[in-house]
């Protein structure tokens, strides 16, 4: 039985900017964002009619994202207004999940024997920061759509007025019970989405660093199909997290706005 | 017993029990998507994508005793 890796929840402080703490997985963010800062210039760069080979990998990947949330919206207009905002989330989390492969990212440490990187969406912030973003903004337009209409699907009072014999009071009551319980699903959506990303990529990290300090035949070639796995996980869950995502923000905007009213 | 011996236990029984459902939902979900895939082959693509949602969903009760185990263990 070898060294346990030490292994954290929380990630680890560095330094304070303002009143913002800056972790290892923060610095692994902004290093991600970069990437795509400079991934998207390049492309823009050699872009054309003619499709260099970076553009048709990115043109792909982007039809595929859009076809899945055409599905999910209904209709094309509807799915590209929120098209930009998905995709964003898609590649950074397309890259981030993937950036602890980067030959010796893992091994950068510092003085105090902290890793310098971490996989952002095994920090917990990360996936809670963008599963509130999505679902506070899906309740917002919502709102701002139809506000009656939207507090209506939570707050069933509707059947009350419809009751035209003492028989259809406790259907009432029941929907308007139903109701309360959509208010609970909703912080339900909450944690599933947000804990699903973390968990995955966080138990990804800890197998492999578990199965490699077991014993020292194992720290070569055993973790490779943990790795493979993990891999596979990464991308499966980017592309979960944006599709069910966008189903947080079609199923109230369709609920309160038919995708037929639009054109 | 003694309080780390209970919370060892307490992480391994969560993500014992936690991953029985999970494991036969999952089971069920690949198992038709495989048998749907060989009666209508030219929807392969399509059931393809829409069974890895359905697994990642089924995954999630595992994924959370994990977290939980997780937090038990070194939280």
């Amino acid at each position: 039985m070898g060294e346990m890796p030490t292994i954290s929840l929380p990630s680890s402080e560095f330094f304070m900017v303002g009143p913002f703490t800056i972790t290892n997985s923060v610095i692994t963010t902004l290093t991600v964002s970069l990437i795509l800062i400079v991934l998207a210039f390049l492309i823009k760069r050699k872009a054309g009619v003619i499709p260099s080979r970076s553009q048709v990998i990115f043109e792909s990947l982007l039809n595929f994202i859009l076809d899945k949330m055409i599905m999910a919206f209904g209709s094309r207009e509807r799915a590209l207004k929120f098209f930009p905002l998905y995709f964003t989330i898609f590649l950074f989390l397309l890259i981030g999940n993937q950036f602890m492969l980067i030959p010796f990212a893992e091994s950068i440490v510092t003085e105090d024997g902290v890793n310098l990187f971490r996989s952002p969406a095994s920090d917990y912030s990360l996936p809670i920061v963008f599963t509130l973003f999505i679902l506070i903004l899906s309740h917002i337009l919502a709102l701002a759509i139809r506000p009656i209409k939207h507090i209506g699907s939570f707050i069933k009072i509707e059947q009350f007025f419809k009751i035209k014999s003492i028989k259809d009071l406790p259907m009432a009551f029941l929907d308007f019970f139903l109701g309360l319980l959509d208010i609970i699903g909703e912080f339900a959506k909450l944690a599933s989405l947000s804990t699903r990303l973390f968990g995955n990529m966080f138990a990804g990290s800890i197998i492999v660093g578990i199965i490699a300090s077991l014993t020292t035949f194992t720290q070569f070639l055993v973790p490779i199909p943990f790795i493979a796995l993990g891999i596979l996980s990464g991308v499966v869950q980017a592309f979960v997290f944006v599709m069910l995502g966008s189903l947080y923000i079609s199923a109230p905007l369709n609920a309160v706005k038919p995708v037929e009213e639009t054109n | 017993m003694e309080l780390e011996a209970a919370r060892l236990m307490a992480a391994g029984l969560c993500m014992g029990i936690g991953a029985i459902g999970s494991g036969i939902g999952e089971g069920i979900v690949g198992g038709k998507a495989l048998e749907a895939m060989g009666r209508n082959p030219k929807m392969a693509d399509k059931i393809f994508t829409n069974m890895i949602i359905a697994i990642a969903l089924a995954e999630s009760t595992a994924i959370y005793s994990l977290v939980i185990a997780l937090i038990i263990l070194f939280g």
